[in-house]
């Protein structure tokens, strides 16, 4: 049998305050740790693979190992702009000489129009040539790192019908003439 | 004219348990808390960015691996945290292989060597670039070309993420 709460022992209720202080130890502990681990900066990485050592070359993605129709597109990064050439031909600029892709009135190198270029070129070799996924990159000595990586990126993908896809993602390094 | 208490409430204070408000705090630290928790990686950064030189900039997306650890600083070249060659001799030299970096580069390769032939661990012949962004290319050339000679030809460069 329940028994029936007595009438009488009721109070007026109080207001029920729930001790926080142990949440805010954890808070307190919680937030410096996370504060000191959080990764701000987000790294990233661009892949380079070579043969294993060969003599001759130096830095070159491939070795010639069968006579196969091959682009060799090649940047050649100057203090002027970019040059463009390939095994078929070597692309001019606006007045028939000088750098393929002139640098910018600001003196910035314009790696948008780099981009288009190396789309449309995409687009032609792409089914013709074995190495339409690659690229080498020469520049002159006194480029910046900053630029050579610029260049690649420029090189990777492009934007189709708000797709990103693959332009040339293979890079490979080429030494100029010290 | 100042206001004077009267002597009789002069000593009187309130009842004795004083309740802090903590309410704005909590959501405050919530909200904190629920961010820090969302950019947290779980895997934690096992790459640790070089503190003295800024890497390049670049739009790729793919996560950097843990290999051998070869920065390219504006005075040094330092292997595993060990300076190796000082860039001015680098540049005054016309060699395109740096002998010294090759001879600490093959040590760490035969030790990777061997750790392959006891335990299985497969030698990978990666080794993660961090360049300093205003390095001249031909440094750039200089040291891969060595690591390429050294036994280590998967290249990693190392970049910040631009955010887009």
């Amino acid at each position: 049998m329940a028994f029936k709460p007595s009438k009488r022992s009721r109070r007026p209720q109080e207001d029920a305050d729930p001790n926080l202080t142990p949440i805010m130890n954890l808070m307190v502990v919680l937030i410096p740790l996370l504060l000191s681990s959080a990764q701000f900066i987000k790294l990233g990485m661009i892949e380079i693979n070579l043969p294993p050592a060969s003599a001759g070359t130096v830095t070159q993605a491939e070795m010639p190992k069968e006579v196969d129709k091959k682009l060799n597109l090649t940047v050649t990064i100057t203090d002027k702009g970019f040059y463009l050439a390939s095994s078929m031909a070597v692309a001019l600029g606006e007045k028939g000489e000088g750098p393929t892709i002139p640098k910018m009135a600001d003196g910035a190198y314009n790696f948008g129009e780099l981009n288009t270029l190396l789309t449309k070129i995409k687009k032609k070799a792409t089914g013709v040539f074995k190495d339409s996924d690659q690229i080498i990159i020469v520049a002159e000595p006194e480029i910046e790192y900053q630029t050579v990586v610029s260049t690649m990126d420029a090189a990777r993908t492009f934007e189709q019908e708000n797709q990103t896809e693959p332009l040339f993602p293979s890079v490979a390094l080429s030494a100029t003439v010290m | 004219m100042a206001f004077i208490p009267s002597r009789s409430k002069r000593h009187t204070t309130d009842s004795g348990d004083v309740k802090l408000n903590l309410n704005s705090m909590m959501d405050m630290f919530t909200i904190i808390l629920l961010f820090l928790l969302k950019v947290y990686s779980t895997g934690g950064q096992m790459v640790q960015p070089s503190d003295y030189l800024t890497l390049p900039k670049s739009t790729v997306e793919k996560v950097p691996e843990v290999a051998l650890d070869l920065s390219i600083s504006k005075e040094w070249v330092v292997l595993n945290d060990k300076p190796v060659v000082k860039i001015s001799d680098l540049l005054s030299s016309n060699n395109i292989v740096i002998p010294k970096l090759q001879q600490q580069l093959l040590m760490y390769a035969n030790e990777a060597e061997k750790m392959q032939e006891r335990y299985g661990k497969p030698f990978s012949g990666m080794v993660s670039i961090q360049g300093d962004k205003s390095i001249p290319y031909k440094v750039l050339v200089k040291v891969m070309a060595t690591c390429g000679k050294s036994k280590y030809p998967n290249m990693r460069l190392y970049v910040y993420q631009k955010s887009s």
